[in-house]
């Protein structure tokens, strides 16, 4: 099928092609085809302390999952099948949230002191500091740092909705690779290679040094120019999106 | 390495949880004096294995400490196809798999024990000089 016979396919025509050809294409457009319906659904739960377009992106994960769960058989149309799938990530990416919208506003700030105070006494030190060290700094309990730390964590999800944050990243749904034909993910979870053409140029770059070449954080922020919490996070969210791509 | 204290954590699954479980670990590391690095490896040592080795049921994590270091111990985890990952050879060089994302922020790790398609996978990190 070319691209105007793929843009013009009604959408069982198209599930058929991917559920039983493996074209890829066909999902792709099956996807561009309902991102409206994903909008429209991302948008009741605007306003509750998430950007639409985090929203969105976390919808548009059900509705690729709706996809690829569909079953040839089923005589319901993929919108119908697809809403409910959408709504409950929507609804789950809420209420894995949940703890973080509790985060006291003190714990908000002392996390957002944290990275330029770690950067700053790991280049005093020549290491990366230790938990009282940091707390010394800000003259308070290492069960506040620790507390803290998870304050960011919990404020910026390390998964595939937590959405681009720069630049040189890419839009999650970017990310996500065709699957190919015969795939078994048990025999291959081990392993995330599958997954690794598929990310950002510098995401890529900086797993192969941690991983491959056995940089520290902090040697990897030296080269790259970002924050050792910077490289954390990224690192993670890499290995998440990775994950997700293969589950 | 002499065992000096225990702490055992019985937890559910699942994102909204693993908060808790870092929680934990910072505690650990505080204690131990480990740097805020080694936390961060630690931590993504045992959210890799549990990310990857796909548990259903709640998952035990086991923390012995001493001065040296802390061993973890992270289990049920009901994968066959892990088992034989952890306990394969070493990746090719330019792979990156769960072997090595483990081999790089742990000290060891290894498979303990596999008994009817249940696995525990041990976690070793030293405590670095300072």
């Amino acid at each position: 099928m070319n691209p105007v016979e793929l843009s013009t396919a009604t959408d069982r025509d198209l599930l058929r092609r991917y559920h039983e050809e493996g074209d890829a294409s066909a999902r792709e457009v099956l996807v561009e085809r309902h991102l409206p319906l994903v909008r429209s659904l991302a948008r009741r739960y605007a306003g509750r302390g998430e950007s639409l377009d985090d929203i969105e992106q976390v919808g548009a994960i059900g509705l690729i999952k709706a996809i690829d769960r569909y079953e040839l058989s089923r005589e319901v149309a993929l919108t119908t099948y697809a809403t409910p799938n959408v709504v409950g990530e929507i609804k789950r990416h809420f209420r894995d949230k949940g703890w973080a919208i509790r985060v006291p506003r003190a714990l908000q700030e002392l996390n957002g002191k944290m990275g330029p105070t770690i950067e700053r006494l790991t280049s005093k030190l020549g290491r990366s500091p230790s938990i009282a060290e940091i707390a010394g700094e800000f003259k308070t309990t290492t069960e506040q740092v620790v507390e803290a730390m998870e304050a960011g964590s919990a404020y910026a999800p390390l998964s595939l909705s937590a959405g681009p944050s720069g630049d040189e990243e890419l839009d999650p749904m970017e990310t996500i690779g065709s699957t190919d034909a015969g795939y078994e993910r048990t025999d291959d979870r081990a392993s995330l290679e599958p997954a690794l053409a598929a990310l950002p140029d510098r995401e890529r770059e900086i797993l192969r040094m941690r991983f491959e070449d056995g940089l520290t954080q902090t040697q990897i922020a030296e080269r790259v120019g970002i924050s050792q919490m910077h490289v954390s996070r990224l690192i993670r969210r890499s290995l998440e999106r990775m994950r997700s791509q293969l589950g | 390495m002499p065992v000096a204290d225990r702490i055992e954590l019985t937890t559910p699954v699942g994102r909204s949880w693993e908060a808790v479980i870092r929680m934990v670990l910072g505690g650990i590391a505080d204690r131990l004096d480990l740097g805020f690095d080694q936390l961060d490896d630690l931590q993504l040592a045992v959210e890799r294995l549990l990310a990857e080795g796909d548990p259903h049921d709640p998952v035990t994590i086991s923390f012995e400490l001493s001065q040296g270091g802390v061993r973890a111990r992270v289990g049920p985890l009901r994968d066959a196809a892990l088992a034989d990952a952890l306990q394969g050879p070493e990746p090719p060089p330019g792979e990156l798999t769960l072997p090595r994302i483990l081999s790089t922020v742990v000290d060891s790790y290894g498979v303990e024990e596999v008994a009817d398609g249940h696995l525990v996978v041990r976690l070793e990190k030293l405590v670095r000089a300072q």
